[in-house]
């Protein structure tokens, strides 16, 4: 094959005779970007290993795959003949690239430990070279980037040093494992357009893995689709993406379109708000003796009417969550009040009732914690029936019915957490958090763990169970587009505050305020 | 400056774990039945008189917080006073004494946190089950044996049936006694810990820029592991006091820990005293330098 940089032939990656990646094969052009796209579990990034030589232990590559890069095989358990290609002529970037620095050395020091290995000249030579490739990925401060530790820089910051390092050797080909996808929304369009640059000046190749179909749209001019460690789907980008042939595909595709149709909103309620905040105020302690303590919530005003969603959207470090916390009580505010269900809460000193506590429930971020490993689905789902004093000797129906409330059969109620998917057990969770009949449903990020096709799947039905019992909701989330999907109104939190609040449609497509018109900016364009 | 902070903190914290132990020790020596001059009446047999005036001469009749004041006034001028027994300066028997219980602790010491790192950084080097299998067996070894019946057998064998080594005053018995028992008891945590490093992803980071194995290992794996091996360390270290007093008991070394039994036997306060703090003070210069060392490696806790 000439004029390929990367070919992949067969390849089958095993661990005890169970194949994670199974015959796939793809080529790359130098200069060429290719999309390997796939859900957790797909596979997709074992094959980055593979290529680079870094398979975990007792992993292996099935004998009659071939991987061949620049006219040579390679043999991915030899480390001898691995190790001079890597960060030389194949470089990667990884997913989170704060447990990926090394959190001992200074940025700049492990850009050097790179050109070290490459052989570049003598401490002055290679300082130079630092702050070009810190240039090189538009850092604006290259010295006082250099001298920090990884964890004095953002996360965005971070990245840009990985970035930096894997490309020192102008590699022939960038593998970028999931770059963005530990990274706020609006940090992650800063670096997948900065890959975009970056690959346009140098020439590079780059497999690029993710698991974002908007982002691979944006970058790739090949799509390898993958699920469960096949490859269902490959072609150019718009071909894949505008007229999908393979059923998983165009199951991944149309979650996009489904975000893009937006359900009938509720109308305006005029009612009294089941739930009404003023004010308020939430600071976590000082770490150090004489630091500032950290106010996490400041001054937040919201309302919520009955059968209404409000969508609280953040990113990370915004405090949505920790107001999610301050409604149930989980922890106490410092100032302000919570009207919950026309009681003020400051006047019994922010603890919530059992009353109050069966008319709000809390669905969390992570369904594998939020569910006792130890209990049945059964055992799990019965103790709040206990707790709330709603037991009886119906208890099994009831159960079975709030089951199929979420499309799961009666019969999930004897097996244990483990047994479950992700998506599954976060069904449990809404089920159980809807038992008690609340007329307020909290849910925390209750969708970020999980894959889109799941993403959509569990949204559907919570929200097709709002428009059947017509609690509200409060819904918290990252994702601009999920957000707005969900929601009739969005309050945008930013530093703890509330900058914009509206209706779900006009804020999305009018934002007012400059951060909401950021993080507008970062949403992903269709893929059309 | 943050970091000069925490330092101070660290030093200061260990000041006042020293105090408590010494105050701790104090009053614990009085909850002990009868006191010196009893123990001097039972073997000498002085007439009830003479054992009020002892007491008095002594001090021993004055209240209890009042002793406490005055020694820990003459303590903080490093003056911790005569033995009662043996009416000599209790520093000068000390200053004997030291120096025969920090050879045997360093070179125990030494030789246990050294051979346990040896053993965990070859099992994660080079995976071997044969490794594994003997850091297993001492860790078993350390929790099953009791080191003083390690030493009787060590006598039995080496000094009585095989006549090779001296019963008192030979080092190499109780250290490689006490350095095993030391090292069972942290290799198997240090071992899990150094393969839970080598899998942590800025490791593959490094993995992937193609550094040399040695390289990876020094810069990446060992400070990541860094951490833990501290405060293991520490951990032995904290073993090695109850160590050496036993050790040093059966194979007759004149250190610390002898010199202890003998003065909590004849309830010879000054010298218990003394000792402990002397050995309170010395763990907590430790721990506080395995505190300092910690956060001076480690740039996020600064």
């Amino acid at each position: 094959m000439i004029g390929k940089l990367l070919e992949i032939r067969d390849l089958d990656v095993i661990i005890h005779g169970r194949k994670l990646v199974d015959s796939i094969s793809f080529a790359l052009a130098p200069g060429e970007t290719v999309a390997l796209i796939g859900e957790s579990g797909s596979g997709k990034s074992m094959t980055a290993s593979a290529i680079m030589g870094l398979l975990p232990p007792g992993i292996t590559m099935a004998a009659r795959s071939a991987i061949v890069f620049d006219g040579k095989p390679l043999d991915p358990a030899d480390e001898t003949a691995m190790r001079p290609l890597r960060g030389r002529d194949i470089s990667v970037v990884f997913q989170d690239p704060m447990s990926c620095l090394n959190p001992f050395m200074t940025a700049g020091a492990q850009i050097d430990e790179a050109l070290r290995r490459l052989g570049h000249g003598d401490g002055t030579k290679r300082r130079a070279r630092i702050l070009e490739l810190l240039q090189l990925v538009e850092m604006s401060d290259p010295a006082t980037i250099a001298s920090r530790y990884p964890h004095e820089l953002s996360g965005g910051q971070q990245q840009r040093v990985m970035t930096a390092m894997a490309l020192a050797a102008e590699p022939k080909l960038l593998i970028a494992d999931e770059p963005t996808s530990a990274l706020d929304a609006t940090v992650q369009a800063e670096i997948l357009a900065l890959l975009r640059r970056l690959q346009d000046r140098l020439g590079n190749a780059m497999l690029f893995i993710t698991h974002d179909l908007a982002a691979a749209s944006q970058l790739a001019d090949q799509i390898v689709v993958m699920h469960k460690g096949r490859c269902v789907e490959q072609g150019p980008t718009a071909e894949v993406l505008l007229s999908p042939k393979d059923p998983y595909t165009r199951m991944l595709v149309s979650t996009r379109t489904m975000l893009a149709e937006l359900p009938a909103t509720a109308p305006r309620s005029s009612a009294e708000p089941l739930l009404a905040i003023s004010g308020l105020q939430y600071e976590y302690p000082a770490k150090r003796l004489f630091s500032k303590p950290f106010r996490a919530v400041d001054g937040i005003s919201i309302a919520i009417a009955p059968g209404e969603t409000l969508g609280i959207l953040g990113e990370s470090g915004s405090g949505k969550s920790t107001l999610a916390k301050l409604i149930i009580g989980l922890a106490r505010p410092g100032g302000g009040d919570i009207a919950l269900f026309g009681e003020s809460l400051a006047a019994r000193n922010f603890r919530l009732t059992p009353a109050m506590r069966k008319r709000c429930q809390i669905i969390f971020q992570n369904p594998y914690g939020a569910l006792n490993p130890r209990l049945t689905i059964e055992k799990a789902m019965r103790e709040p029936l206990e707790l709330l004093g709603l037991s009886g000797p119906d208890d099994r129906a009831k159960l079975g019915s709030a089951l199929a409330d979420v499309n799961l059969t009666p019969d999930y109620l004897g097996r244990y957490p483990h047994q479950l998917s992700g998506g599954q057990r976060q069904r449990v969770c809404i089920a159980r958090a809807l038992l008690s009949e609340p007329s307020l449903l909290i849910c925390d990020e209750i969708v970020s763990a999980l894959d889109a096709t799941v993403q959509m799947q569990v949204l559907r039905t919570l929200k097709a169970l709002q428009q059947k019992r017509g609690f509200a909701m409060l819904f918290i989330g990252h994702d601009i587009e999920i957000v707005r999907w969900v929601s009739d109104r969005i309050a945008v939190m930013h530093r703890g505050k509330v900058v914009e609040q509206g209706e779900a449609g006009a804020l999305v497509t009018h934002p007012v305020e400059a951060y909401t018109r950021k993080l507008v900016a970062a949403m992903p364009r269709p893929i059309a | 400056m943050d970091r000069l902070a925490s330092v101070l903190f660290a030093v200061l914290r260990g000041l006042v774990q020293a105090a408590c132990i010494v105050a701790l020790t104090f009053f614990l020596c009085r909850v002990m039945p009868g006191d010196v001059v009893d123990v001097l009446g039972l073997e000498g047999g002085l007439t009830a008189d003479q054992q009020v005036e002892m007491r008095r001469a002594l001090g021993l009749d004055q209240p209890l917080l009042s002793q406490f004041v005055t020694w820990v006034s003459h303590a903080l001028q490093g003056d911790f006073g005569r033995s009662l027994r043996f009416d000599q300066p209790v520093s000068d028997m000390l200053a004997n004494a030291l120096p025969v219980t920090l050879r045997f602790a360093f070179l125990s010491f030494a030789f246990g946190v050294g051979l346990a790192l040896l053993l965990a950084i070859a099992a994660t080097a080079f995976r071997s089950r044969w490794l594994d299998g003997l850091i297993d067996g001492i860790n078993i070894w350390s929790i099953a044996v009791p080191t003083f019946c390690a030493g009787f057998a060590a006598i039995l064998i080496f000094s009585i049936w095989l006549g090779w080594l001296p019963v008192i005053g030979g080092l190499l018995m109780p250290v490689i006694i006490i350095g095993l028992d030391n090292a069972g008891q942290i290799v198997k945590s240090l071992r899990e810990e150094l393969k839970e490093a080598v899998m942590l992803p800025h490791v593959r980071t490094a993995r992937a820029k193609g550094l040399s194995p040695w390289r990876i290992a020094i810069a990446h794996v060992l400070p990541a592991a860094a951490p833990i091996m501290l405060a293991l360390s520490g951990l032995a270290l904290g073993g090695l006091v109850a160590g050496s007093l036993t050790m040093e008991v059966l194979f007759a070394l004149p250190g610390i820990g002898s010199l202890t039994l003998n003065a909590i036997h004849g309830r010879d306060y000054p010298i218990i005293l003394a000792a402990v703090t002397v050995i309170a003070v010395a763990l907590v210069l430790i721990n506080t330098v395995i505190d300092i060392l910690h956060r001076l490696i480690d740039p996020r806790l600064a």
